[in-house]
């Protein structure tokens, strides 16, 4: 007897959807984290108001802000642009990467050993199932539901 | 001649002279949404009374300093005739910076002690040099220990032996409580209310409903029961600055566990939330951080020491910075490194009573050390050399 094979709806179902690739996936990753790197996440109230003077950005270092203090000699250029860098150009500048010693780069905690945990991206419970389009994980079709119409393939984080 | 000790942290600056008592203030700049034109700096903070939508300025980036104006603005507020009244030419100043500082902050950190603010000696050290140094003082039998520095930008494990920091056990997790306030505030935006721009208020419910689990699927099974048998949910009562200045937990007979609260505060519900933010710190990989949690980096940090060292390690891990005062934190981290650690090893966990100024503490006993004006560089020293004679004194 030949049973006719009858193909899963989901299946079909998923066959029409965009799925993300590992790279991706990855690079949305890598963006959630740098999100949890903000300071702020609203604008600064201050933005919306024209600075102060031309140099209200400069840091105004030998401006004679103590009193009775006498006014230092001004520095070279170079000595502002020292001031003015971000973690990331220090980092590129140190060029660790070619230092034998421990240093920032080596000291970094290297991955786990153990399996990585799951949970759903809804409710944070542990979850079983993955989401076919993004990868994310979810723990029920609600939390899938829920899941499709505000994270997954949305630029949301 | 007095020593102003300040163990000066991306969160916090914990400040004092070293006859005196430890102050905790903010090391950062805010805006707030009432007054956008006015920049607060350090405890002026509490002159804000609407904190909600507070703007924060940090002069730190990941953990290193880099906006040296924001600093300066700080420092000149904490030294200046409002609080510390700081007579440079009769002091010396003991300033911590992280592990592997770079160079370049190095020697501004230098120029800005000696030439701008013209302070008679320095010493700039790590803040787990410091935390070593008061733990060797208190058990002076010890040979060694290991320092878990658990702050605002990230982690680091780094092992001392005889006072000496050994460089190639230092490790760092990429995990701090700014990483954990952000995530929280993120999760609690996607369930429930748009908080995303409530960095302080969130940050207080952090620290008063989180907490670190002991049985981290357990509390997850408890996490999901309905109704009364939920003994992880709380309710927690967002501040709305007029008649509640500040936010707290709902007492638990007071909690309504079907249906809405009369009164017309607005409460977060929060539940898994409580132990799964600080449970980053024990496996980063539950956001997608490669890195080792807490207690493996501990025993892979031992275990790059020599053999001979290594139960002394076990048996003195010391935990500092702010993230230990979780509930639960100094027991999670025992109970994993005790399974983690050789059988006959004996392993002890030491939390101390005061975690965020323990460092700061043993600045101030470094201070009264004999030993203490041979460490320093005076200002005559590096006017004659330079940032040559800082990189040959101090170990950052």
């Amino acid at each position: 007897m030949v049973l006719e094979k009858k193909s899963s709806i989901r299946v079909a179902e998923a066959g029409q959807r965009r799925v993300l690739d590992e790279a991706t996936r990855q690079r949305r990753l890598n963006r959630q984290l740098d999100a949890l790197e903000k300071d702020n996440f609203q604008d600064d109230p201050l933005s919306s108001l024209p600075p102060s003077g031309p140099a209200a950005r400069l840091p105004a270092f030998s401006e004679g802000d103590e009193p009775g203090k006498k006014k230092r000699k001004t520095r070279g250029d170079h000595f502002k642009q020292r001031f003015r860098k971000n973690f990331q150009t220090l980092l590129e500048e140190e060029n660790l990467s070619e230092r034998e010693e421990p240093n920032y780069l080596s000291a970094a905690a290297s991955p786990s050993s153990l399996p990585p945990r799951v949970f759903c991206s809804v409710c944070g419970f542990p979850s079983p199932y993955t989401c076919c389009s993004c990868g994310g994980r979810y723990c029920s079709t609600r939390c899938l539901q829920t899941h499709r119409e505000t994270r997954c393939l949305k630029m949301t984080l | 001649m007095t020593t102003l000790v300040l163990d000066n942290g991306a969160y916090s600056a914990k400040i004092g002279y070293s006859h005196d008592k430890v102050s905790i203030i903010q090391n950062c700049q805010f805006r707030s949404k009432t007054s956008r034109l006015k920049t607060f700096t350090a405890n002026q903070l509490d002159e804000i009374k609407d904190r909600s939508g507070l703007f924060y300025i940090l002069p730190f980036q990941k953990g290193y300093l880099v906006n040296w104006d924001v600093q300066r603005k700080v420092w000149d507020h904490l030294f200046g005739k409002d609080m510390f009244k700081v007579d440079f030419a009769d002091t010396s100043v003991v300033i911590t910076e992280p592990y592997f500082n770079f160079t370049s902050i190095q020697e501004s950190m230098n120029e800005i002690l000696f030439e701008e603010y013209q302070f008679q000696a320095a010493l700039r050290i790590n803040a787990g040099s410091l935390s070593a140094h008061r733990y060797f003082h208190e058990n002076s039998q010890e040979l060694c220990c290991i320092v878990v520095d658990s702050g605002f930008s990230f982690t680091h494990i780094v092992p001392y032996c005889r006072g000496k920091k050994m460089k190639d056990g230092i490790c760092r997790i990429n995990v701090g409580g700014k990483l954990l306030t952000n995530h929280l505030k993120e999760i609690i935006s996607y369930r429930q209310l748009h908080v995303m721009d409530e960095t302080h208020v969130i940050n207080q419910v952090k620290e008063d409903v989180c907490y670190v689990s002991q049985d981290f699927y357990k509390d997850m099974d408890i996490a999901q029961l309905k109704g009364e048998d939920n003994t992880v949910m709380r309710d927690y009562v967002l501040p709305d600055f007029s008649s509640i200045k500040k936010g707290f937990c709902k007492p638990r007979e007071e909690m309504i566990f079907t249906g809405k609260y009369k009164s017309g505060e607005q409460i977060l519900r929060l539940t898994n939330e409580r132990f799964a933010v600080p449970e980053m710190l024990f496996h980063p990989s539950d956001i997608g951080i490669q890195e080792m949690g807490i207690p493996e980096a501990l025993v892979h940090s031992i275990n790059n020491m020599p053999e001979e060292m290594q139960p002394h390690f076990y048996k003195n891990i010391v935990l500092t910075g702010g993230n230990t005062l979780f509930p639960g934190f100094r027991d999670r981290v025992y109970k994993q490194i005790r399974s983690l650690a050789p059988n006959d090893f004996q392993v002890s966990v030491v939390l101390p009573p005061n975690p965020i100024s323990y460092p700061w503490e043993g600045g101030k006993l470094l201070a009264e050390n004999p030993d203490f004006d041979e460490m320093v560089v005076t200002r005559e020293d590096y006017e004659e050399n330079g940032h040559f004679i800082c990189e040959e004194k101090f170990d950052i």
